[in-house]
């Protein structure tokens, strides 16, 4: 079966993004976008887990019976949950040590039982891989422009690097993340909208042109006739 | 037996054990791979301490619980408060020298306990003091519970000399020789990372 990657990409990142489009994973977005890096960290733990569990429950997914899926999903995740925090611990223990709670919460995080569930066990290994690859990529990006966000207007910093000593506390409380999200939340669908609506004119102008060269080529043909 | 075999319980049951099997042998070897010795702990909490890596060498380990020398591996047990699991001293310049401990406060949230790394300096001519208090690790704090990197600031510059002679006791409450006032909530857990102070409190005085 023929693999779609500009669409499994474009679903990904922009049009069904877990964390703007379909607000999944809310837990870690809110708490963890305190820093750019924290983001990045999360996201590349995520995005590592998807494409793992991804792989194996497609593989697995004549194995499995319906009954259980879930809970042999559950374990697959929390087995690669547990791989992650493992390496992390060993070759990364200040993003291991900043990530706390969050990296064991990784196992019921809505975005990657949502994709085993309604991709991976009825997708192919590669489309699944891929999807993994994307989604993962669009929840890291979403939560390291939060993170950036918050970071330079509640502490000043950009990846831990000073920029200035003007603060505003406000972006580095809860608070602070929930105003930050819900804005962009709204900016996501003001541009998913403006795009939406231009890609519908666009489709409409194609039709309509069409439409008058198929009308003229009639003319044509009944003039001749 | 092919009635079993088809039985969809049988083929549930079985699906998930080979999974949790394969998963168990898998986590179990990597658990081996990827294992964070002690001493590799230690090493981390220096360099975070000091900002740079320094070798604690075998004459430098007063007191370390992991140590394979049974002369140096029993721990400082402070009953109801606490105890000191690890004694480090590292070397400065003109005869100065801090001391590391590493002391874990009891009665925490549900219980619990906080461990902690605290860094005491013996400067020439000054009573030794506090320099320096980082979280390790913790058992049973919850979220909620979980205490900031300013709570630890607070123990940080006590002349520790004059703190014992005055009888100070760190506590999460306000009241007499009590200079922390933690978040509500928090209190508990406030208790056990005050505990784990007063463990070096009465070590050093009594020492």
């Amino acid at each position: 079966m023929k693999v779609n990657v500009k669409k499994i990409a474009t679903d990904g990142v922009i049009a069904n993004n877990p964390t703007l489009k379909l607000v999944l994973g809310t837990c870690p977005t809110l708490a963890l976008t305190t820093l750019a890096m924290n983001g990045i960290g999360m996201g590349a733990a995520v995005t590592f887990v998807l494409i793992c569990s991804n792989v194996l429950i497609s593989l697995l997914r004549n194995f499995i019976p319906k009954q259980v899926r879930i809970p042999a999903f559950v374990l697959i995740i929390a087995t690669f949950v547990t791989i992650v925090r493992l390496l992390l611990d060993k070759l990364l223990p200040d993003i291991y040590e900043s990530l706390g709670l969050y990296l064991p919460l990784i196992v019921v995080n809505c975005i990657i039982l949502a994709r085993a569930e309604s991709f991976a066990s009825k997708n192919g290994v590669v489309a699944s891989a891929l999807d993994g690859l994307f989604m993962g990529i669009g929840f890291t990006l979403a939560l390291t422009l939060m993170g950036a966000v918050r970071e330079v207007l509640g502490n000043g910093t950009i990846f831990g690097l000073k920029l200035w000593n003007f603060q505003i506390a406000f972006f580095a409380s809860s608070a602070g993340a929930f105003f930050t999200y819900a804005v962009f939340i709204a900016m996501f669908s003001f541009i998913s909208a403006i795009v939406s609506k231009k890609q519908k004119r666009t489709a409409y102008a194609k039709t309509l042109t069409a439409l008058e060269t198929n009308v003229s080529t009639i003319e044509k043909t009944t003039e001749e006739i | 037996m092919k009635n079993l075999f088809s039985n969809v319980w049988f083929r549930c049951i079985t699906a998930l054990l080979l999974i949790a099997c394969v998963a168990g042998g898998l986590l179990a070897i990597l658990n081996d791979v990827l294992y964070v010795s002690p001493a590799e702990r230690t090493a981390r909490a220096v360099k975070k301490i000091y900002g740079v890596e320094k070798v604690i060498e075998d004459q430098d380990i007063i007191l370390d619980v992991d140590s394979e020398d049974s002369s140096k591996n029993t721990a400082i047990e402070y009953d109801g408060v606490g105890k000191i699991t690890k004694i480090f001293k590292v070397d400065g310049e003109n005869g100065d020298f801090d001391l590391l401990f590493q002391s874990t406060g009891y009665e925490g949230y549900k219980g619990g306990t906080i461990t902690v790394w605290v860094l005491v300096s013996y400067n020439s001519g000054a009573n030794p003091s506090i320099e320096k208090v980082i979280l390790e690790s913790y058992e049973k704090q919850t979220l909620m519970s979980k205490l900031g990197g300013d709570f630890y600031s607070k123990f940080e510059l006590t002349d520790v000399t004059t703190a014992y002679q005055e009888g100070k006791h760190f506590a999460p409450t306000d009241g007499d020789n009590v200079i922390l006032n933690p978040i509500t909530g928090a209190t508990k857990s406030a208790n056990a990372g005050c505990n784990a102070v007063n463990c070096i409190l009465k070590y050093v005085g009594e020492n």
